[in-house]
């Protein structure tokens, strides 16, 4: 089944989340950062009047390595094109932070068994699509919450 | 008319917690802290609070912030009795016209109990300590 997707770039990787998923695309901004918070978590932020996690996506995804425990949050100007994801799995409402947003796409679902993907964490990844002949990790959020 | 619960918000490293006023008993400057090797590294040492003998935690040492052990002592009274906590400074009251939000799900690991919610003040995300689980 056809699909629409949000495109978006971490580090040199193209990846996709299910535009049904997705509630809104901001520039990034620092989130409140939660000591002892889980090393991909850049805090929590106030959206719309209610408490949203941030997560740093490259970390989650197994793309980049932990920051110290504590204070996780980077304190810097957000590089340009630097983005901020409010996404919905469930009733649970997320942000994800991502290096570029790319483009909206019309993709196939992805079916079956989710690949393995090399240097990505295999609970997000739902599978792999093509575009333009390039690789489209699409992900998945939908066992985030489960240890939580 | 709208009833307010009112929170002490302290200052962390630049960062704002808070705890309920209900909690508070003092707020004081660490002086005579009297060490004690027998206690945990969070500990600072004892405090002598209306004859008694208190633990003082560091704070920062207990949520792994970083930096000194900070130049303000508030005392408070919590589910395992009164404790001392070592904290930057006590900034300011926040009267809350909202309950405090729930922290949201998958950010701290479920069994860690130092947060109660989070509050907000003006344009700042205030965390609400939980009283009862700083102690170990």
């Amino acid at each position: 089944m056809m699909n629409n997707y949000l495109l978006f770039r971490l580090g040199e990787r193209l990846f996709g989340v299910r535009m049904q998923g997705a509630i809104e695309i901001m520039p990034w901004r620092r989130a409140r950062p939660v000591p002892l918070a889980y090393s991909y978590v850049e805090g929590v932020m106030d959206y719309r009047g209610a408490i949203h996690p941030v997560f740093h996506l490259a970390q989650l995804a197994g793309l980049s390595t932990p920051g110290p425990i504590g204070f996780t949050a980077p304190d810097q100007e957000a590089p340009k094109g630097k983005s901020i994801i409010l996404l919905q799995e469930g009733n649970q409402p997320f942000g994800v932070t991502v290096d570029m947003v790319v483009k909206m796409s019309r993709l196939e679902d992805p079916e079956g068994n989710a690949p393995e993907v090399k240097g990505i964490n295999p609970q997000l990844v739902r599978g792999v699509r093509f575009d333009d002949d390039q690789e489209i990790i699409i992900l998945s959020f939908e066992r985030l919450f489960h240890a939580g | 008319m709208e009833e307010t619960t009112r929170y002490l918000i302290l200052s962390l490293e630049g960062e704002s917690f808070a705890i309920p006023i209900t909690s508070l008993l003092e707020i004081t400057v660490p002086r005579n802290l009297q060490k004690d090797a027998k206690l945990s590294e969070i500990f600072e040492g004892k405090y002598e609070y209306r004859g008694k003998l208190i633990p003082v935690i560091n704070l920062k040492k207990v949520l792994k912030v970083g930096g000194g052990p900070g130049g303000s002592l508030i005392v408070i009274k919590s589910s395992k009795g009164v404790l001392g906590l070592l904290v930057d400074t006590a900034k300011e009251l926040l009267e809350a016209k909202q309950q405090p939000a729930p922290l949201p799900r998958g950010i701290v690991n479920p069994s860690m109990r130092y947060y109660a919610g989070v509050l907000r003040n003006r344009e700042d995300l205030v965390l609400l300590l939980n009283e009862d689980g700083l102690l170990p």
